[in-house]
């Protein structure tokens, strides 16, 4: 049984007074908060190693103790999302930069497709938004339906025989959306098309199987999963990371550079680390494997139930209200731990709500985002217009937070509206 | 400070310098008028942050009204 007041004392910003009031940290969707297990791990790198890691570097005890630890962190990851073997786990600074590899270095033809849709983070669209510019391939796009859901026949009708990849978020940071990820990945397979997945907000708070989905790549951010910021995964099915082409290349990703006749010739290493160029985060990583190994001691399945409960709590709490627009589905089950919002008068920016709640209340200071979340395309599309200055305010939960504080911010949502017209 | 943050600083005021006081709403809105000084996200978030630090120098006054933050220009902030 998980005793979910003792993870809470594990963060310690939590337990502490900021400017004279206790905080609520409603903004895990953007970056989780770290446990103390996760700082000691880098605590330790930082004081007892601090030395080079990484295939043929320094091999002096601090520096193979580096690369034993970090490769055992690569391990830790790779069972984290059921990776077939740890060469399938690629490091990265964060999710973006796992899209941006994924698109950069895809093996795509002029008369090829992407397909994408209007609910992607900016990073899901944008890195094959530029490949496709540079390569002429085209970039079909998938609209959302205006509830934040997905109808299937629009993917069917989108995805043919010339589709080499589809980009795809599972758990969206704006509407919360739960997409039907299996099923897109099974039509996308029909046509020989491969699929990348944005798991952001969706491996933090959910058993994630990549095995089990068939899925060809997934991004990851650790930030958002309890471990530091600049660490990301890039998981990919191994002969699928093969057929990639480099990225960033130098030190790390070769075997040798010869020089001959004036010429060289460099031969890369295979995956992963043909991906892993220069001297890495290895603070960072031992931070991950400490970050997973956290959630996977209380359990993926315990932090899913918690946070479904307390999301249908939030959900139907903003909703009686009756003064605010929430984005996405209504069904609690179809969706992440996240609420966004707007007033439905219109007669407030989104600034001035998230600021309301940092500042202007009594004894708490609840801390939440506001503004487009990086997905302007869907709000767009359903009639938003971020650059008039459109945007939503946004609450998301994760393991630390309790009921009590969802109570306590309901009712302060409920004055507050009281406030608006 | 930041040619970025300078930037926004700089697109606050020019803003209350044509309406004083003004809403968030308001300044969001009048962004447009200066393209080359209103920097970063449509969301505005920089712009509040320039907008926060002004308020804590005391050039500018925030206060809550029914329609979010009003911003005002104080014409001399050491009167």
């Amino acid at each position: 049984m998980v005793v979910w007041s003792r993870i809470r004392k594990d963060f310690p910003v939590l337990n502490e007074l900021y400017e004279g009031k206790s905080l609520i940290y409603f903004d895990s969707a953007c970056m989780a908060l770290k446990p103390v297990q996760v700082w000691e791990a880098m605590e330790y790198y930082y004081k007892y190693l601090g030395a080079c890691g990484g295939a043929g570097r320094s091999t002096h005890s601090l520096g193979v103790e580096t690369s034993l630890l970090t490769e055992e962190s690569r391990q830790k990851l790779a069972s984290f999302i059921n990776a077939k073997s740890s060469n399938e786990i690629v490091w990265t600074r964060n999710a973006t930069e796992g899209l941006n590899i994924v698109a950069a270095t895809l093996p795509i033809k002029k008369d090829e497709n992407v397909v994408t849709t209007t609910l992607e983070h900016h990073s899901g669209m944008l890195p094959f938004f530029k490949k496709c510019q540079e390569t002429g391939s085209e970039l079909r796009i998938v609209n959302a339906k205006p509830d934040g859901t997905f109808d299937l026949t629009d993917f069917e009708e989108k995805i043919d025989d010339k589709t080499k990849i589809v980009s795809f978020v599972h758990a969206s940071n704006l509407t919360g959306t739960i997409a039907p990820l299996e099923d897109i990945i099974k039509i996308a397979h029909e046509y020989g098309a491969w699929v990348v997945s944005d798991e952001a907000q969706y491996a933090p708070h959910n058993e994630l199987d990549v095995q089990k989905l068939d899925v060809d790549f997934s991004v990851l951010s650790v930030h958002k999963a309890c471990g530091p910021t600049g660490v990301g995964v890039l998981y990919g099915k191994y002969e699928l990371l093969e057929e990639l082409g480099m990225f960033l290349v130098g030190g790390d990703v070769i075997e040798d550079v010869v020089y001959e006749d004036g010429k060289i010739t460099p031969k890369y290493l295979p995956p992963p680390h043909k991906f892993e160029a220069g001297l890495q985060n290895y603070g960072g990583m031992l931070g991950a494997g400490a970050a997973v190994d956290y959630l996977q001691k209380i359990g993926m399945d315990n932090i899913h139930k918690r946070e479904q409960s307390f999301s249908r709590r939030l959900l139907e709490g903003v909703l009686e209200l009756e003064k605010f627009e929430v984005l996405g589905p209504l069904d609690y089950k179809q969706r992440a731990a996240l609420v966004s919002f707007r007033p439905k008068s219109d007669s407030m920016n989104h600034n001035d709500i998230t600021e309301y709640f940092n500042e202007m209340l009594p004894h708490n200071k609840i801390l939440m985002r506001s503004g487009n979340m990086c997905v302007h395309p869907f709000q767009y599309q359903i009639g938003m217009s971020p650059a008039q200055g459109d945007g939503v305010t946004r609450a998301s939960l994760y393991i630390y937070n309790t009921l009590e504080e969802i109570e306590i911010f309901l009712t302060a949502l409920e004055n507050f509206a009281k406030t608006i017209d | 400070m930041s040619d970025f943050k300078e930037r926004n600083v700089q697109c606050i005021l020019k803003i209350l310098e044509k309406k004083n006081p003004a809403t968030t709403k308001d300044i969001m809105a009048m962004r447009d008028l200066f393209p080359d000084l209103c920097a970063g996200c449509s969301s505005g978030g920089d712009v509040i942050l320039a907008g926060k630090q002004l308020v804590e120098e005391g050039i500018i006054q925030r206060k809550w009204t029914a329609e979010g933050f009003e911003w005002k220009l104080i014409s001399d902030p050491d009167k």
